[in-house]
């Protein structure tokens, strides 16, 4: 049983962990850099401490300075939420080797789903499907002997590289042997190892992931999986469960598979199995993330299941409470990102003058922000979760348009009413979700299709507002006699 | 009234009735709360201003209105000095190493056949400019850089 946990992390997430730890009778400790002096987690703690330094790098990367601040403050566990230290092993390792316990998977489960090639080599003696593919060492003759057993469209990749140098997709066969030329020559140029990968291009697929719980029992259980395709610049927007995609064999299927992932490593704790689904119902091992993650609460909502009070249970060494899950309904979250759809997505700053959040049956907002707080390019644009919970899955969709209908953020530009348009969008409605939705849709960003009567509606609005001083007015109750009478105001701007 | 939208600058000439205000068959009541009515229907409206924008939450939609004063424009507060509005440059009245205090006037600009004056919101020395007199400029072009 843990007693004092730190929580590494700040803003919506470190929100979730600190309310879960004082629901279990687990006190919290915060930390914060200066600049989120006074933010809403830094409240929920029962000892928030300050960070020294400025920036990432001095601060919530900072894993000296943290653990210190753990021992000085009695904590018994840290818990690193998701982002800033949660997958690196050797923070992991320095917590466990300062006495503490690592509320997440063991360092050695880390560090081998954290490296791609160890993570697919794993996989594939596990039996978890991976994705068509093999290493070249022999040159060009190599490439195209192995090509046809790899199966079109194909994608060459530098084994040595990243950031797209040496990568090309092959869709014939008989494009093949030029592009491997160019990509081994492009591998040689930019990394001075012409080694290539050969994979599978797996087009217009499906992001779905599994989520997993382990304890420390030997009891390994999935909870169904969330579709996540709705993403812009490879970060999600929009998440679900259950997915229109699977039926209860696939899902059987990937769950099985998620779970030999977890045993493979000896995983503890909450974790997610992130795979590819093809048109055809095939589906490949992406990756694994050893911690919490940010879509848990759709999960959540359809199991029942309190995912970050099942990681404090299990690291505090107790078995995992739930027993046969019941799934029901359909959950849906999207995410407020502070950013402008019109110029590109692109991440936006401001004061939140307003912040009024959707309420209501079956509606559930994880968020760390309050209605005066600023919006700083410091850290991530995402300002809250909105989750909706209801017995269908159109269902769902008509509660998220309502509830995003009702959220108003003035004073930061935000993606909500993208969000909101998203929800009675033919493809959306359709379930016809895939991972490259947005660019293919609206390529040069989304903008919001106001009728002319809003548009003026919106307009006298602002002209009445203008006119009257409006939320500048003092209620009856207000004392003051300083501030200036509305009415001169209204007389000499407004015939 | 003037507005500068995203599509350009638009008057607004609102009938008032008390502290209600009407146009083209809607209507809309201020108060603590500011209430929408379009053909008898109501629904609740939420406004604030943000400097010289009014942003407005109505019916699900978020619009922002940029009320403009006319005769000058002045930098923002966060010290950008940048166009307000497309239009060309009149007069340039600093040079680069100049210190100048806050209020000073940086700049004349025309838009719209309305003078702008760009004016510095914080004392500081002018590092760069961006435009000469004469120039066209786009709206948000950055005019010039102040530094400490």
């Amino acid at each position: 049983m843990l007693k004092r946990t730190l929580v590494a992390n700040r803003g919506e997430i470190a929100c979730r962990i600190l309310r879960a730890c004082r629901e279990a009778g687990i006190e919290g400790v915060a930390i914060y850099a200066s600049n989120d002096t006074g933010t809403l987690f830094t409240e929920l703690a029962d000892l928030s401490v300050q960070l020294e330094g400025e920036g990432l790098a001095e601060t919530y990367l900072n894993q000296e300075q943290i653990l210190q601040i753990a021992i000085d403050t009695g904590c018994d566990s840290i818990h690193p939420g998701f982002g800033f230290l949660s997958e690196r092993a050797d923070f992991a390792q320095a917590v466990m080797d300062s006495g503490l316990i690592w509320i997440g998977p063991s360092p050695a489960a880390i560090t081998q789903m954290g490296d791609k090639m160890t993570a697919r080599i794993t996989m594939k003696e596990a039996g978890v499907p991976v994705i068509p593919g093999e290493e070249v060492t022999g040159g060009l003759e190599e490439v195209l002997q192995i090509a046809p057993s790899v199966g079109y469209p194909l994608l060459l990749k530098a084994t040595a590289g990243g950031g797209g140098k040496g990568m090309r997709a092959v869709h014939r066969q008989e494009d093949l042997e030029s592009e491997a030329k160019a990509a081994m020559r492009e591998a040689l140029n930019a990394f001075g190892d012409d080694r290539i990968y050969v994979e599978r291009l797996l087009t217009g697929s499906r992001h779905i992931e599994i989520q997993v719980l382990a304890d420390k029992y030997g009891k390994i259980i999935h909870l169904g999986e969330r579709e996540c395709s709705i993403q812009r610049r490879h970060q999600k927007v929009f998440e679900e469960s259950p997915s229109v995609a699977l039926d209860a064999e696939l899902r059987e299927a990937m769950g099985e598979a998620a779970c030999d992932a977890a045993r493979a490593v000896a995983y503890e704790g909450a974790g997610t199995v992130e795979f590819l689904v093809t048109p055809e119902g095939e589906f490949f091992f992406l990756e694994m993330n050893t911690r919490i993650q940010v879509e848990h609460p759709v999960t959540e909502m359809v199991t029942g299941v309190d995912l970050v009070r099942e990681q404090l249970r299990i690291a505090g060494g107790n078995a995992m409470s739930c027993g046969p899950l019941n799934m029901r309904g359909h959950a849906i979250e999207v995410r407020l990102y502070a950013e402008d759809p019109s110029n590109n997505f692109l991440p936006a700053i401001g004061k939140l003058k307003k912040f009024i959040a959707p309420s209501g049956p079956g509606v559930r907002l994880d968020t760390g922000v309050r209605e005066g707080d600023a919006v700083t390019p410091d850290y991530d644009p995402m300002l809250a979760k909105l989750i909706v919970w209801a017995p269908s899955r159109e269902e769902a969709l008509q509660r998220m348009g309502r509830a995003l209908d009702e959220f108003v953020v003035l004073g930061c530009t935000t993606n909500v009413r993208f969000l909101r348009e998203l929800c009675t969008h033919p493809d959306v409605v359709d379930g016809w979700t895939t991972t490259d939705m947005i660019d293919r849709l609206w390529p040069d960003g989304w903008s919001p299709d106001i009728s002319e009567q809003m548009s003026n509606a919106g307009l006298l609005i602002a002209a009445a507002c203008e006119s009257t001083n409006h939320g500048r007015v003092l209620t009856s109750s207000g004392s003051s006699s300083s501030i200036p009478s509305p009415f001169s105001t209204i007389n000499r701007r407004f015939p | 009234m003037e507005f500068k939208t995203s599509e350009g600058r638009i008057e607004i000439d609102a009938k008032r009735d008390g502290s209600s205000f009407s146009l083209e068959g809607m209507k809309i009541h201020t108060g603590e709360e500011l209430w929408l009515e379009i053909n008898g229907r109501k629904q609740k409206a939420v406004a604030t201003k943000v400097g010289d924008v009014w942003w407005v939450h109505v019916n699900g939609h978020t619009m922002q209105f940029e009320v403009i004063e006319p005769g000058a424009s002045s930098a923002d507060d966060e010290g950008g000095l940048s166009a307000p509005m497309p239009g060309k440059i009149l007069e340039v009245h600093v040079s680069v190493g100049q210190s100048v205090k806050s209020g000073d006037v940086l700049m004349v600009m025309e838009a719209m056949k309305m003078e702008h004056k760009i004016v510095a919101g914080s004392d500081g020395v002018v590092e760069g400019i961006h435009f000469a007199e004469g120039d066209q400029v786009p709206q948000g072009a950055e005019l010039l850089s102040l530094g400490e």
